[in-house]
């Protein structure tokens, strides 16, 4: 059951009355990042005028996710955390820009995040470094999914995910995953690059519609 | 419109999980910005692959969060930045329902509180047009909020055609607004505002024919005036209207305005 904005709401302001206090604000049953409709725009809102109470409450709903793509794109523990770190505060100076009608507060901030994860890959990376990754690239999609393989979310989208035909799906998640440019995966797939283009959109509609996104 | 097969729009799935490049990247947004079916797709899209980021979330070590929290604690925040780039984005559609002063174009006259405006005399400025030059940026940070207000104000400044507008604002100070219809921005500023307790906040829409769509929350007052707020891609038949709304902002208005300038055609 997806939570209501009031279930939110409440949180937030029982976070709020805590008054600075520390973790725990966020029950460990509750699906992270995925408030009630509209719940994480109206903390963003509120993060937008310096309030540090409704930035915790962003930080216990979207770093986990942050952290996961991150994680995903960069491999490296270390990395990952920093730039788990610099999308959070991004997300701190730019709330006042975050505009809803736009799109969710939650594809904001992960939009944010796997630019930077992927910006971090491709200024940092040596090209052998690069090569072995290609070497290694086939395993990237089991391996990653292992680190959250609990989580409904998880399954929801891997259920969505096993719908693709092979190459949506090899295309989608070396993209999104692995952080490979469209060509970067033409090549390791050995298909053509319009072919890998239309498969990534093709791949991410078929996500979309299977994942009831609004 | 673009066949969505081939051209540019093939490239929305890989724009949208940055596997492009840079060039690419910036020659689609210059795409997106002709192509309305594109933005909705990008924005579709874009909840598919954050749901993808999700779908991997780990727990941060514990240490981390207070971190973070004091990072953020040392960092300032920029302000709202009111260049409706996002508006581009396929906004405004979802603002179709507001209440009813809001579904049609107003008409003075045709409501008691539009009868009580006082619009101010208009004020024309005659200097070289220049053109408007803001590019979308998906980031929305790759200039800061002050670089881009001030080329938006210097570009409406710079119009030929620049208009100043005056109106008082019904609970109390007067509502400037700088525009140049020839580069579709406008320039907002609010004097001697009535202050509203931290609840509230003076939020500003665009109203047409279509609905009201949310251009931004004005930021308090500093020394008695607020903003400037830039407000860009004017379409004809808009007004700017304000009202009074939670300080978190509103969907669509729930008041009605405490101003409404008329900013022609």
């Amino acid at each position: 059951m997806v939570p209501s904005q009031s279930v939110v709401s409440d949180e937030y302001r029982g976070v709020d009355m805590a008054g600075g206090d520390h973790a725990g604000g966020t029950p460990e049953d509750r699906p992270v990042s995925r408030p009630g409709q509209g719940g994480l725009e109206l903390i963003l809102a509120q993060v937008a005028k310096g309030d540090d109470a409704a930035f915790r409450v962003l930080y216990d709903q979207a770093a986990p996710a942050v952290l996961g793509i991150a994680r995903s794109v960069l491999r490296d523990p270390a990395q990952s955390e920093e730039v788990m770190q610099e999308v959070l505060l991004e997300i701190w100076r730019m709330s006042a820009r975050f505009d809803p009608s736009a799109g969710s507060a939650s594809a904001w901030i992960m939009t944010v995040a796997h630019r930077r994860a992927v910006d971090r890959v491709r200024s940092e990376q040596r090209a052998a470094e690069r090569e072995l990754r290609a070497a290694t690239a086939s395993i990237a999609y089991d391996e990653v999914s292992d680190a959250a393989m609990t989580s409904l979310e998880h399954q929801r989208v891997r259920r969505c995910l096993d719908g693709l035909t092979d190459l949506q799906r090899e295309s989608v998640t070396l993209a999104y995953y692995g952080g490979y440019s469209y060509r970067e995966v033409a090549q390791l797939l050995g298909v053509a690059v319009g072919t890998v283009k239309t498969r990534m959109r093709d791949g991410l509609i078929r996500l979309r519609d299977c994942l009831g996104v609004e | 419109m673009q066949a969505r097969g081939a051209g540019p729009h093939a490239l929305v799935g890989a724009y949208v999980m940055d596997a492009v490049t840079e060039a690419e990247r910036t020659s689609f947004e210059r795409h997106l910005l002709s192509c309305e079916q594109c933005r909705e797709d990008v924005r579709g899209l874009r909840e598919a692959a954050a749901r993808l980021a999700e779908a991997e979330a780990i727990p941060p070590r514990p240490e981390l969060r207070e971190q973070t929290l004091q990072a953020a604690a040392r960092t300032r925040q920029q302000p709202p930045l009111v260049v409706s780039q996002n508006r581009q984005l396929g906004a405004g559609r979802r603002w179709r329902n507001g209440p009813r002063w809001l579904q049609r174009p107003a008409r003075v006259g045709a409501r008691p509180w539009l009868a009580r405006l006082a619009l101010g005399a208009a004020v024309v400025l005659a200097i070289t047009a220049t053109v408007f030059g803001l590019h979308l940026s998906s980031m929305q940070g790759k200039l800061t909020a002050a670089e881009q207000r001030d080329t938006a104000i210097a570009t409406v400044l710079g119009a030929h055609d620049v208009t100043t507008l005056t109106a008082k604002v019904t609970t109390g100070g007067t509502a400037t607004v700088v525009m140049s219809h020839r580069a579709r921005a406008l320039v907002f500023i609010g004097n001697g505002l009535t202050r509203l307790p931290t609840s509230q906040a003076y939020e500003l829409w665009l109203m047409s024919p279509a609905g009201a769509t949310p251009v931004g929350m004005l930021p308090p007052a500093r020394r008695g005036m607020s903003g400037p707020m830039v407000v860009n891609r004017l379409r004809p038949g808009e007004q700017l209207a304000m009202t009074v709304e939670p300080a978190t902002g509103a969907r669509r208005p729930t008041s009605s305005p405490v101003v409404l300038v008329f900013l022609g055609s």
